[in-house]
């Protein structure tokens, strides 16, 4: 196990090296300009120019390279141009509301999707199981915006039960954060649910008609002690790399949502970072998310060999 | 691994029950919904429309303009003296001025703070050629020595856009963009979470000018306690925040929002007039556009009305209006505007071939992160390839538009709008500097006589030459007038439309 963890690690550093890379070259070679946008539309190209030189633009790009690489390896992801603060502090302030989002949304996605899923493969055939299949394929097909305004229409604007935007007021307690998320985490959970019905539900047939299953039957064991103790255990690990991705993707990949409900997540930091071309940021918060994604992806390897005995490192 | 799920279901639903109601929770505090996340709030260096409306509340001019958009007293106690042949001001500053740091406002402040707009600001710096020197003639008077006349002045001190802020001596010895925000205003900002709030609260020991509101001048009183302006990028969740009452105003709403008003009890819709005007700029530097005559071809070809109707729609929205300055405003004059909304293909097609043109691609720079700049560049160019102009339309994001425009080689022209400002010089196509690079003698002449003319009639006749000169030489189209939709809501009270919203002397009813 030590053995597989560190050629992991190790290989996540070399991973994280290419990403840091690779985002410094994407970035740059996007057009536009930070101290252009900062400034406004009246800006002239002089005041650019100045602002350029004050952040230190105007270096020659193997200087801002050096200089990005070797704040990376002494663990300085820098400051944003635009926030005027760290990128760190920056992620941190999102941390707390995209780990909660992430959180609820998968919760929200399993609770729905392994239960459907299951039942739609034990009843395979039948209406449940062709109304399952069907409204999975409408929700996973529902664009999240749509899903979004339409539950913002509904439940925030019509009934009032949820605000419509944002993460509470400043002071605002847990209790009323976390209300501001129920509906995106609704917006996001249920397309995901649908792609975890459909992975459960496949798995689960595959393992259905395994030999080990028609035994645990012919034994005399209850239909039910049979699904939950020997198929599903065994069905599980797709859909675990199923619900490990989902965590993955929502961990920086909700920014519609967060941008229909008006949420500081770091989806959104990142798509502003983008639009402002506040490199430091979109730097740093690739790399952190493309670490977690690793991390992520890791954890789930070793989920394996909790679900299935048969797994070893 | 599914304990843990659960674990997170239930706070969900326990945040359901425990949820707090989503609308500002004391009477004397107002959530403002606004297009987005305005990065530092640095009013002199800093000219974005969101700074500005943000800023004002903070820092303070020593003039500000009034309903009539004339400069009246704001920090200072009186107009300035204006001696030497209109080359020395004399400006008279308040008394027991505080800053929100605690410290008086004195003369080496203003001085300092003048000097740094001159040098750090874009508006600033059009005034700093004419400016020989700023200094403190005693504890509460400043003067300002000219190297000329130079009109504008009295206009720019009073401007908040690329203001001339008045902050502490200390702070205003930077020329880098601001970190910490002490200024004189009505309200004082306690926090900024980025992407999520600005929370500015009441300054208790504010010393508001004196006479009755209007516009930007005259009484201040803050009346509600806070003031938060929430970042909220999409524009129908602004609507809806509104219609929900979780926001008390939101700003630019798109025009095809309105309806949603209709029938409710919670907000209402405000239409702001005069706001802005749409212009398409040429590059007089280099390319095709150079020509004075394919820019004539081009203004002859275009055809403003439907370029409006086209990205708004409802005419309540716009207005077709060739002169810069609006109706019922000083400058406004309708004898200059020749050549304005022709759409006559074949005069321009004639005056392309008086011109040489060679079908030479004219770089269009366009973005959809303004929706309406889009639709009317769709538009523009139907309007120019029926007249003959081969067009190559560019849609960008807007920061790469911004920064494509600095490089003269890599455009031929791009749509922008620009804010009603109530002095002409103020109009950055008038600045030679600005992207388009309007820079031709008659022009610099026009300007220059305007800039140096001090009698208002005079300085009108002098606009009317300078408008004259915009059509016929052609620096850039102005497509026409359009007003900003805005929301506030029913419990507002108080509440003056102006073109940068602002929120002392408004109170929330209870």
């Amino acid at each position: 196990m030590t053995a597989y963890l560190s050629r992991r690690f190790a290989g996540m550093v070399v991973v994280m090296l290419m990403v840091a890379a690779i985002v410094f070259v994407i970035a740059r070679v996007v057009p536009g300009d930070p101290a252009a946008v900062m400034l406004g539309s009246n800006a002239t190209p002089a005041d650019v120019a100045a602002l350029r030189t004050q952040l230190g633009l105007d270096q020659p790009l193997p200087v801002q390279f050096a200089l990005y690489i070797r704040d990376i390896l002494s663990f300085n992801l820098g400051n944003s141009i635009f926030l005027n603060r760290p990128v760190v502090d920056a992620m941190l302030d999102r941390a707390e509301l995209t780990g909660w989002l992430t959180g609820l949304s998968v919760a929200i996605a399993v609770l729905i999707g392994v239960p459907v899923g299951v039942l739609a493969a034990v009843k395979r055939g039948t209406l449940l199981d062709q109304g399952v299949t069907a409204v999975s394929m409408l929700a996973a097909s529902l664009p999240s915006f749509w899903v979004g305004l339409t539950l913002i229409e509904y439940f925030a604007v019509r009934l009032g039960w949820f605000p419509v935007a944002g993460y509470g007021n400043p002071g605002a307690g847990l209790g009323e954060r976390l209300h501001h998320l129920v509906l995106p985490a609704i917006a996001l959970g249920l397309p995901n649910s649908a792609l975890i019905i459909r992975f459960t539900r496949t798995s689960m047939l595959d393992v259905l008609h395994e030999d080990y299953v028609r035994t645990a039957r012919a034994k005399g064991l209850g239909p039910w002690a049979v699904i939950i103790k020997h198929a599903f255990r065994n069905a599980l690990i797709p859909v675990l790399t199923v619900i490990g991705l989902t965590i993955a993707t929502l961990i920086g990949g909700a920014i519609v949502t967060e941008t229909v409900f008006g949420l500081p997540g770091v989806g959104n930091l990142i798509v502003s970072a983008v639009l402002r071309r506040d490199y430091p940021v979109i730097q740093g918060a690739l790399l952190i998310i493309s670490g977690l994604y690793v991390l992520i992806n890791m954890a789930v390897d070793l989920l394996y060999a909790v679900v299935d005995p048969r797994v070893r490192y | 691994m599914f304990q843990l799920k659960t674990g997170f279901t239930a706070l969900a639903f326990g945040a359901l029950l425990l949820g707090q109601p989503a609308q500002a929770e004391t009477k004397s505090a107002i959530d403002i919904a606004t297009i987005g996340e305005p990065g530092p709030l640095d009013p002199v260096t800093v000219t974005s429309d969101l700074v500005s409306i943000i800023t004002q509340h903070v820092f303070e001019t020593l003039y500000a303009f009034d309903g009539k958009w004339e400069a009246a007293p704001l920090l200072a106690s009186a107009l300035p003296t204006v001696t030497d042949g209109g080359t020395l001001y004399t400006i008279p500053l308040r008394t027991g001025v505080k800053f929100h740091d605690g410290s008086a406002m004195g003369a080496d402040d203003v001085v300092a703070s003048l000097q740094r707009w001159l040098r750090a600001s874009p508006r600033g710096k059009l005034a700093a050629p004419a400016v020989d020197s700023v200094a403190a003639k005693d504890d509460h008077t400043v003067t300002i020595k000219l190297k000329q006349p130079f009109a504008p002045l009295l206009p720019l001190l009073a401007f908040q856009n690329g203001a001339a802020a008045i902050m502490p001596k200390a702070l205003a010895a930077t020329t880098d963009t601001l970190k910490t925000y002490i200024g004189t205003g009505p309200y004082k900002i306690v926090e900024q979470k980025p992407d999520q709030y600005i929370r500015m609260v009441r300054f208790d020991a504010y010393s508001s000018p004196s006479g009755a509101p209007s516009g930007y001048a005259g009484t201040r009183k803050a009346e509600i306690e806070e003031l938060r302006f929430v970042p909220v990028p999409n524009a129908t969740t602004r609507v809806d925040g509104m219609l929900a009452g979780q926001y008390q105003f939101a700003d630019s709403l798109p025009t095809e929002l309105a309806p949603k008003f209709k029938g409710q009890t919670v907000a209402q819709p405000i239409m702001v007039k005069p706001f802005a005007f749409a212009l398409l700029i040429f590059n007089q530097k280099t390319g095709p556009m150079a020509n004075p005559t394919v820019r004539q071809a081009a203004q002859a070809a275009l055809a403003p009305e439907d370029m409006l109707l086209a990205a708004f729609g409802d005419p309540a929205f716009f207005q077709v209006e060739g002169s810069i300055y609006p109706k019922g405003t000083p400058f406004y004059d309708e004898a200059s505007v020749k050549g304005y909304n022709q759409h006559d293909p074949k005069k321009a097609e004639a005056l392309l071939k008086q011109a040489g043109y060679k079908g030479e691609p004219i770089k269009i720079l366009t973005s959809p992160q303004y929706d309406f700049l889009y639709k009317m560049s769709l538009v523009a160019q139907q309007n120019l390839e029926e007249a003959g102009f081969k067009v190559d339309l560019q849609v960008l994001d807007w920061a790469t538009l911004l920064s494509k425009r600095g490089d003269p080689a890599q455009w031929d022209a791009f749509f922008t709008f620009h804010t009603f400002v109530p002095e002409p010089s103020l109009i950055t196509i008038m600045n030679p500097a600005y992207p388009g690079w309007w820079d031709t003698p008659e022009k610099k002449a026009a300007l220059d006589a305007f800039n140096i003319e001090t009698d208002p009639s005079k300085r009108v006749t002098d606009w009317k030459a300078i408008q004259g000169l915009f059509y016929a030489q052609a620096p850039a189209i102005k497509i026409g007038e359009f007003y900003s939709l805005t929301a506030q809501s029913k419990k507002l009270a108080g509440y003056t439309p102006m073109e940068w919203p602002f929120f002392w002397n408004v109170k929330l009813a209870q």
